[in-house]
């Protein structure tokens, strides 16, 4: 039940937004504490490969749920209750496929690192969070205003 | 949107190239031996900035690249130092033409710069931040 409650919004898809944002700054927190060392690559990961993903994911999760991908019982028994019902029965579980796109860390050539342009992917990176972040708030907030049935 | 804050680090990395050959000038300005230690006046360099076309925001801005880092052409600063390791048969002693007033405003100017660009930077930071309070 909660599944379908938080699942029918966007949050599945905005959490990994915050999820991918956060390992990302990270990893370029990491090249800038490394900004002196040696022999140091700089490393990032690529905010592209994740829109691909997540483009992929969303496609995946609007099909009729497959029972290997479903969440449990909710995958298995609705899906082959009604056809009727797999219009709303999303598969959730395409999302997980997203963090993939983060396992693979990018290494630069050295050829145009600076602190300056570090600074920036992570202002950026910053802003792509908080504007995640601050659109799920607001989506919990609208459930608690539909559970407390008192305007937030 | 976001290439705001791309072409504003472009200028930053270039004021900083300037400031680096800013200060290199001035570090060497008595220096009158080459790398390989011959008598040859250190040459001052100078950066050159060229718009760059790699990094272009919608309205029709664009970034800012390093051209290319010149040597200056002009003659050597000659001084009457016959006690000099480095003079030449006339006792002269080849000093590098660097002018401390003017690789001083140019450093204050790169300086300048560099805030005025991390400025921008703030103020794009904050339009976003503003253009986020009303979806989120």
């Amino acid at each position: 039940m909660l599944s379908t409650l938080f699942g029918t919004s966007s949050v599945p898809l905005l959490e990994q937004v915050v999820n991918f944002t956060e390992a990302r700054h990270g990893v370029l927190a990491g090249n800038i504490a490394n900004l002196d060392t040696p022999g140091y690559t700089t490393r990032d990961l690529s905010p592209e490969l994740f829109q691909q993903k997540l483009r992929e994911a969303v496609e995946a999760s609007r099909a009729p749920s497959m029972s290997t991908y479903g969440y449990g019982n909710y995958g298995n028994n609705m899906s082959q209750s009604a056809d009727s019902v797999s219009r709303v029965d999303r598969n959730f579980a395409a999302f997980d496929h997203v963090k993939d796109s983060y396992n693979s860390i990018l290494r630069h050539d050295g050829v145009d690192v600076s602190m300056e342009n570090q600074v920036n992917q992570m202002v950026k990176n910053q802003q792509e969070h908080n504007m995640a972040v601050g659109i799920l708030s607001n989506q919990f907030r609208l459930l608690r205003a539909a559970i407390s049935e008192r305007a937030a | 949107m976001l290439t705001s804050f791309d072409i504003s680090t472009s200028a930053l990395v270039a004021q900083r190239t300037r400031l680096n050959a800013i200060s290199s000038n001035i570090a060497n300005m008595s220096t009158t031996r080459n790398e390989r230690g011959e008598a040859e006046p250190y040459t001052p360099r100078y950066v050159t900035f060229q718009t760059d076309t790699n990094i272009t925001s919608s309205g029709g801005g664009s970034g800012v690249k390093i051209g290319s880092v010149d040597l200056s052409t002009a003659e050597p600063n000659m001084k009457y130092e016959p006690g000099h390791p480095d003079a030449n048969a006339n006792g002269y002693v080849a000093y590098p033409n660097v002018d401390m007033t003017t690789e001083f405003v140019d450093a204050l100017e790169a300086s300048r710069s560099y805030e005025a660009n991390v400025g921008v930077i703030e103020v794009s930071k904050n339009l976003v931040e503003n253009t986020l309070r009303i979806i989120a």
